[in-house]
């Protein structure tokens, strides 16, 4: 019973995430310019790895291996907005107007 | 020697140059008043808070005892050199607690704006004069004072050797924290085994290893002292803070995600201007990351007190200017009182700056607009 419910909750925590990443993939490739699709990147790394993190942890069980997890949560959580950033950031610099509505696609 | 030019402004700070600066910034004082026309020293402090930041006391305080020794170091030497009361006139103040200061070109604002109140002409910069941590910001700021028709000019005095410009002073505070946090770090990753087990492998390689990140990052790491009382709070905050962060960044991934799969459903990307208040360093990177990792928000520029964030749809716009995050993270760094706040559109520091023509054009409710002046004159 209980060994059911953790592989339950495994594949539901693991399909959460692949779709999370699969929208991110969408939006990137959906969405008209560079400041839009950072928006759809973050995704990706945050609920995306999120949850599969998160079954991970399940999957290991009660161990430090688990904590470890946890932490890589975390460095993923403060360098991604990071990188994030320095890419729009450049952009910006560089003069790029964001897409408004109204615009052609580019 | 430099005839008019009596009038000057002299930035002070905690530096280990200090002392001599104040003498030749008094000598060059001396040496060009007359008894008609006194020379005129400003010392001032550029201010790093706020002053209605929680806990700006202390730090007011912290300036006002560093001008109070400056000023008698100054009349000490005005003592030494025999020179008439009159020929000097020295004045200490503090200045830009009106606002957060981040950047050399703020600084260089501030100070010439204060120069030019005064009339002040000449700028005297310590060597060893920094304000943030212990960044030297000197280049800069006598770069961008010199754009500003100031003379600058940095006092010549002897300079302990020359650091590199990261490098900070260790001391004990900083020291025991880094060897703290790396060893727990280490016993995390080793599983507390031998902690808990009674083992001594994993203490005595981790206690190694801390002290060699210790010993080699403790004068990078921090750029003021972990307190003792202040540094265990905002983490436990940090912890209390945790799942609200998930939490809005799970509303907002699915409202980005829907917008991205349903093909009927169309984005509005907008450039905003957003001013915050909660400090600069750590509290302001945090909010910047935190707007960054909820989808649907980017932090582009973080310049003076004011973010630039590139926001997707209507609805994560509205949640940025309602300011949870930024009311959240003064909780972090400040305490319950200081969550307290207005959010930024109630106190109108935010701004919209793309698009509002193309709006109105594209939303198809042109009717709107004489129907809202229908009811202002009714009401």
């Amino acid at each position: 019973m209980i060994a059911t419910l953790r592989i339950g909750a495994i594949a539901i925590c693991l399909a959460i995430g692949l779709f999370f990443t699969l929208v991110s993939m969408v939006g990137v490739i959906r969405l008209p310019d560079l400041f839009a699709r950072a928006h759809t990147a973050s995704q990706a790394d945050t609920l995306g790895a999120g949850f599969t993190l998160a079954a991970v942890a399940i999957a290991i069980g009660p161990d430090s291996t688990a904590a470890k997890t946890v932490l890589l949560l975390f460095f993923i959580f403060v360098t991604n907005p990071t990188a994030a950033h320095a890419i729009v950031r450049a952009a910006y610099e560089e003069g790029i107007e964001p897409w408004t509505q109204g615009e052609d696609r580019r | 020697m430099t005839g008019n030019t009596t009038r000057l402004l002299v930035p002070v700070t905690r530096s280990r140059t200090l002392r001599n600066t104040v003498a030749y910034v008094i000598d060059e004082a001396i040496g060009a008043g007359t008894d008609s026309e006194p020379s005129v020293v400003h010392f001032v402090v550029l201010s790093g808070w706020r002053s209605d930041d929680p806990g700006s006391e202390d730090e007011r305080a912290d300036a006002e005892a560093l001008l109070d020794r400056v000023t008698f170091w100054a009349e000490l030497d005005l003592e030494e050199a025999d020179a008439a009361d009159a020929t000097v006139q020295i004045e200490t103040t503090i200045v830009g607690t009106e606002e957060y200061l981040f950047s050399p070109s703020d600084y260089a604002r501030v100070l010439s704006k204060y120069a030019k109140e005064h009339k002040l002409e000449r700028v005297i910069v310590d060597p060893e004069y920094s304000l943030v941590g212990h960044i030297t910001l000197l280049g800069p700021l006598e770069f961008e004072l010199a754009q500003a028709d100031l003379t600058v000019e940095e006092a010549p005095v002897e300079r302990p050797t020359r650091r590199s410009q990261f490098v900070g002073r260790t001391n004990a505070p900083r020291f025991l924290a880094l060897f703290g946090g790396s060893f727990m770090f280490y016993q995390v990753l080793g599983g507390f085994s031998d902690l808990l087990g009674g083992g001594v492998f994993d203490i005595v390689t981790g206690a190694m290893t801390a002290l060699i990140v210790a010993v080699v990052l403790s004068n990078v790491s921090f750029y003021r002292n972990p307190s003792v009382v202040d540094s265990p709070k905002r983490i436990v905050r940090g912890l209390i803070y945790a799942p609200y962060l998930l939490y809005e960044i799970f509303i907002s991934n699915i409202a980005v995600a829907r917008v991205v799969l349903d093909p009927r459903a169309s984005i509005d990307p907008k450039m905003t201007k957003i001013r915050v208040f909660v400090g600069s360093g750590l509290p302001l990177v945090t909010l910047a990351n935190s707007i960054t990792l909820t989808p649907g928000t980017v932090t582009v520029r973080a310049r003076n007190q004011e973010l630039y964030v590139h926001s997707l749809l209507q609805a994560s716009r509205d949640g940025l200017f309602d300011g949870g995050l930024e009311r959240w993270v003064r909780f972090v760094f400040y305490g319950r009182s200081a969550a307290r706040f207005p959010s930024p559109l109630e106190r109108g520091d935010t701004e919209v700056l793309q698009g509002s023509a193309v709006d109105a054009d594209n939303s198809g409710e042109t009717d709107e607009v004489p129907m809202s002046d229908e009811t202002e004159e009714n009401t």
